[in-house]
């Protein structure tokens, strides 16, 4: 079989072929029981199936136009979206946590297996929410499949953490619009699972992607609103500014990543000026030492200068400016004047 | 959760510093294994910590006896543990310190390694860096290709790959060119490695690397000539170095060669082990080997930074904020609780014994190896700046720090610079690391017990306080015969210290002499790193010797675990009675 879907370095696959055994592993529904028992299979059979199945998602007839998705990956979401479900339930074994998560990564290439994961909320053994169920911006319970990465991240050991982790990452980055929308939608339970169990992780690893990623994710365009609502909260500046202060530097550093947004948003919440106005003198004394060493990376210190300028630009008082969005520094300059 | 698992292993002493890491030799407690563990220090690495994590699938994936075996990772704080099979044969670039191979040992190196890329290939990874570095021997002569640090695992079989990694002397023409290049890139490497191996290095060794990167396109490909070699070499170096990719034969074809099928049996790269290591043993230089120390991480603020930290709303009292030294701040710091005395023993440490110049740079970054003539180039791909020009992982598996090896290396530890006073020679049989094995047996382990804790340390105090020099090799010997035993056969050594100790006391004479021992007696507190010493080991050794000349110790194969500084109560039993039934029976005093 392997053969058959990625020939040799000598002999090339036959389309022929290919479409032919798609067509049976499908009809024998063989990707679901491989999907449930991989962890079972011994260790050079594992990646067997891995390629064997990553092949099979990835199949295209000649024909076949490249915008759209793969034949098996729409059949799959349509008909036996279990199969998705049960990839990722690959992360509660070790053994299948690695080719589980190769696999999938493969499928979320397209969005629609993106949207199975995000809003599927079936358990064990139930079916699984199909393609046409989807109801985008339906508020999640946080039971889903995807809520359970948090766990598979925080709990696993650090291979199967690290990986559950990369997928998690391409989950939430890839397909924007669905993602954005979803965010928006989930905004308390993402962000608070996020973090609660990411961010405040013990892992180094765990903690210090995780800050990355948040700052991917909200310093994406496509996430403006969601950003929007994120440095609106007080809370979350604090957290912040503690990371700021994490005794590790990388830490420390994809922290600063999160915390310019704070400062940089020009209409802050009142919650979020007053600690940084309370925090004024401490942060003016503490930022130019941050990070002294970095010297040479310049975006990152003309970034921090930026941040000091803001900061000493901010009013004595908090100003309630939520109402006309858009607002410059400037005004701040008036206020403080 | 993760951090148990460090402590499934017992580390030992150094073996060498890769790229971005520090490779130790260590004992896997759970069955007595020796394993290499690469310690990576990610707080280090600016670059995104999924190369190394694809670094590890790649070698996760693997199993096959021509590949160095991957066993386990893990994380330790910020340091990720990467646990892999030992190979005590070195690299073939340390065997070739001593000479260039002969025709018949590369012949077998290069069959074991086309063996191995034949199953990397296979697999659909291509390993990008081959090397005479990146060949890892066994003591017995097995081949393992080693260093996956910039592997690629391809989706595709048929697919190729344009990214510019390697190593540029051993790069193929079409790596360079970046116009998509597929597993015989491999094999193009593989062709220079032997002449690496036949001649000491590889063709343009002399020029610089990035001229090299121009020459290697342009010039027709490096042949052997004369008749040195023998025309089957001639034909396989010809054949692997064939400009064209298509034309150049795959592994499984290389196999076939008759250059190859010719060549021997592994055993035979016994006698480079051998030679290499009758090489190191000539060389008069004292060894130093560097014992793996827990580094942790200063964390210890300034004092106005106290008062600095941020007031929000709801945290109003910052005194509980406030780290006092105290263990608020350490939460990595295993056994902060003795900070302080740490902090003073150094400061004692520095009036007696002011540190000699330091031999390594302590926070320096760049490692660079004598035979390292050139760092692998990894496209840097970091997000937000690129670290600069990274080097594969274990690059240089230098074994043993070799006498001739004067490397600026990377120190496990980043924050505090602090000199390495690097004494030579004699902590052989010093400080070996106080183990809280649960190995084998019982008795193993109040056998290694008793060996860090009064056996190696009573050795080295008379020996400390023994001034004539045919006494003190006698007793050098004894300590490191005990440090034999109690590797091999802990055991053993538990009864003999046991049976020793039943028959002093059952001597009336003898235990009248004895000194009552009180069971609490004041141990010594463990030692903590300090705060602001990243160097444990060389704060051990100068802890554990009262300063005062003592020989050098033969230099042994086989140096004990480090770190023997905790006594305790049955320690402590244990070592005076030791120490006077030493006295007794020797007529010292």
């Amino acid at each position: 079989m392997k053969v058959m879907v990625q020939g040799t370095q000598e002999v090339n696959t036959s389309p022929d072929q290919v479409h032919a055994l798609v067509q049976a592993t499908l009809q024998e529904d063989l990707l679901f029981d491989l999907s449930k028992s991989i962890h079972m299979l011994p260790f050079e059979a594992r990646k067997d199936t891995q390629t064997i199945f990553s092949h099979i998602l990835r199949f295209r007839p000649v024909s076949y136009s490249n915008d759209k998705d793969p034949p098996v990956i729409s059949w799959l979401v349509h008909n036996r979206p279990e199969v998705i479900v049960e990839l990722c339930r690959g992360y509660m074994q070790s053994q299948s946590a690695m080719p589980c998560g190769v696999i999938l990564r493969e499928a979320l290439k397209s969005d629609v297996v993106t949207a199975i994961v995000l809003y599927d909320q079936s358990r064990e053994g139930e079916p699984a929410i199909r393609l046409s169920e989807v109801v985008p911006n339906h508020p999640q319970s946080g039971d889903g499949v995807f809520w359970q990465f948090f766990d598979w991240i925080d709990k696993s050991n650090f291979e199967v953490s690290a990986d559950a982790f990369t997928t998690f990452r391409e989950i939430v980055t890839r397909h924007k619009s669905l993602v954005t929308s979803y965010l928006a939608t989930n905004f308390d339970l993402f962000f608070g699972r996020f973090n609660d169990i990411l961010v405040h992780s013990d892992s180094y690893v765990t903690k210090r992607q995780s800050i990355k990623l948040l700052g991917e994710i909200l310093l994406d365009r496509a996430n403006y609103n969601v950003m929007m609502a994120y440095v609106e909260s007080g809370d979350n500046l604090k957290l912040c500014m503690k990371l700021l202060r994490d005794d590790r530097k990388m830490v420390q550093y994809e922290g600063f990543h999160v915390f310019k947004v704070f400062v940089a948003n020009p209409t802050k919440s009142v919650p979020v000026q007053r600690i940084l106005i309370n925090n004024r003198d401490r942060l003016l004394r503490f930022l130019p030492k941050f990070l002294e060493d970095r010297t040479d990376d310049d975006q990152f210190t003309d970034e921090k200068s930026f941040l000091v300028r803001q900061i000493e630009l901010l009013p004595k008082e908090p100003v309630d400016r939520t109402r006309p969005a858009r607002d410059s520094p400037a005004a701040n300059t008036t206020a403080v004047a | 959760m993760a951090d148990d698992m460090s402590s499934h292993y017992q580390v030992m002493e150094e073996l060498g510093s890769g790229s971005f890491g520090v490779v130790y030799k260590a004992i896997d407690k759970t069955d007595g294994e020796i394993v290499a563990i690469k310690h990576i220090d990610l707080e280090s690495s600016e670059d995104d910590i999924q190369e190394i994590q694809q670094e590890i699938s790649v070698l996760a994936t693997c199993a096959s006896a021509y590949v160095t075996q991957y066993k386990a990772s893990f994380l330790k704080g910020h340091k990720l543990w990467i646990v892999m099979e030992y190979l005590g044969g070195g690299s073939c670039l340390d065997l070739l310190k001593p000479g260039c191979f002969n025709e018949a040992h590369v012949a077998i190196v290069c069959r074991e390694l086309l063996q191995g890329l034949d199953y990397l290939h296979n697999e659909g990874k291509i390993h990008r860096d081959v090397k005479a570095a990146n060949v890892l021997l066994s003591q017995s002569g097995k081949v393992k290709l080693a260093d996956f640090g910039v592997a690629a695992q391809l989706v595709n079989i048929k697919s190729q790959r344009n990214t510019f990694v390697g190593t540029p002397f051993w790069m193929a023409p079409e790596v360079i060119q970046q116009a998509g290049y597929d597993f015989k890139a491999d094999i193009w490497s593989l062709g220079i490695t032997a002449i690496e191996m036949i001649n000491g290095e590889p063709p343009h060794a002399s020029t610089h690397p990035m001229k090299v990167l121009f020459l290697i396109p342009k010039n027709p490909a490096p042949r052997l000539e004369g008749n040195d070699y023998s025309n089957t070499f001639k034909d396989f170096i010809a054949q692997c170095l064939t400009k064209d990719p298509d034309m150049r034969p795959s592994a499984k074809e290389l196999l076939r060669h008759k250059f190859i099928r010719n060549a021997g049996k592994v055993e035979a790269l016994q006698e480079l082990i051998h030679r290499k290591q009758d090489f190191d043993g000539n060389r008069s230089e004292p060894k130093d080997p560097r014992y793996y120390a827990e580094s942790l991480h200063p964390m210890s603020r300034p004092d106005e930074e106290d008062e600095d930290d941020w007031v929000f709303d709801t945290v109003k009292a910052p005194p509980m904020w406030k780290p006092k030294g105290g263990t608020d701040w350490m939460t990595f710091d295993e056994e902060d609780e003795n900070l302080p005395d740490s902090a003073q023993m150094m400061q004692d440490l520095h009036i007696t014994q002011p540190p000699p110049p330091p031999k390594h740079q302590a926070n320096s970054t760049v490692r660079r190896a004598p035979t390292d003539r050139s760092p692998s180039i990894r496209r840097a791909n970091t997000k937000r700046r690129s670290s600069g020009v990274k080097q594969p992982l274990g690059l240089d598996l230098s074994y043993g720090n070799s006498p001739s090896t004067v490397r600026q290396f990377r120190r496990v530890s980043d924050k505090v610079q602090e000199p390495t006073p690097m004494k030579q020679g004699y902590d052989e049989n010093a400080s070996p690391k106080a183990m809280s094995t649960d190995s084998s047996s019982k008795e193993a382990q109040i056998g290694r017990r008793a060996y860090s804790k009064a056996v190696g340390l009573s050795c080295q105090e008379v020996l400390s306080t023994t001034g004539d020099g045919d006494k003190r090799e006698a007793i050098s010997r004894l300590a490191e015969a005990f440090s034999d035993l109690e590797m091999v056969d802990p055991e053993g050594l538990y009864h003999i210290v046991r049976i020793m100790n039943e028959k002093l006391q059952t001597d009336s004479r003898l235990s009248t002499l004895l000194p009552s021992t009180q069971p609490d007696s004041p141990s010594r507190p463990r030692l903590v790193l300090a705060q602001n010493n990243p160097h444990l080991k060389s704060h051990r050794r100068r802890q554990s010797y009262v300063p005062e000349p003592t020989p050098q110790s033969p230099p042994s194969n086989n140096p004990p675990a480090p770190g023997m500084e905790h006594t305790k109560q049955l320690t402590d039993v244990l070592y005076s009675r030791w120490s006077e039934g030493l006295r007794n029976r020797w007529g010292g005093i």
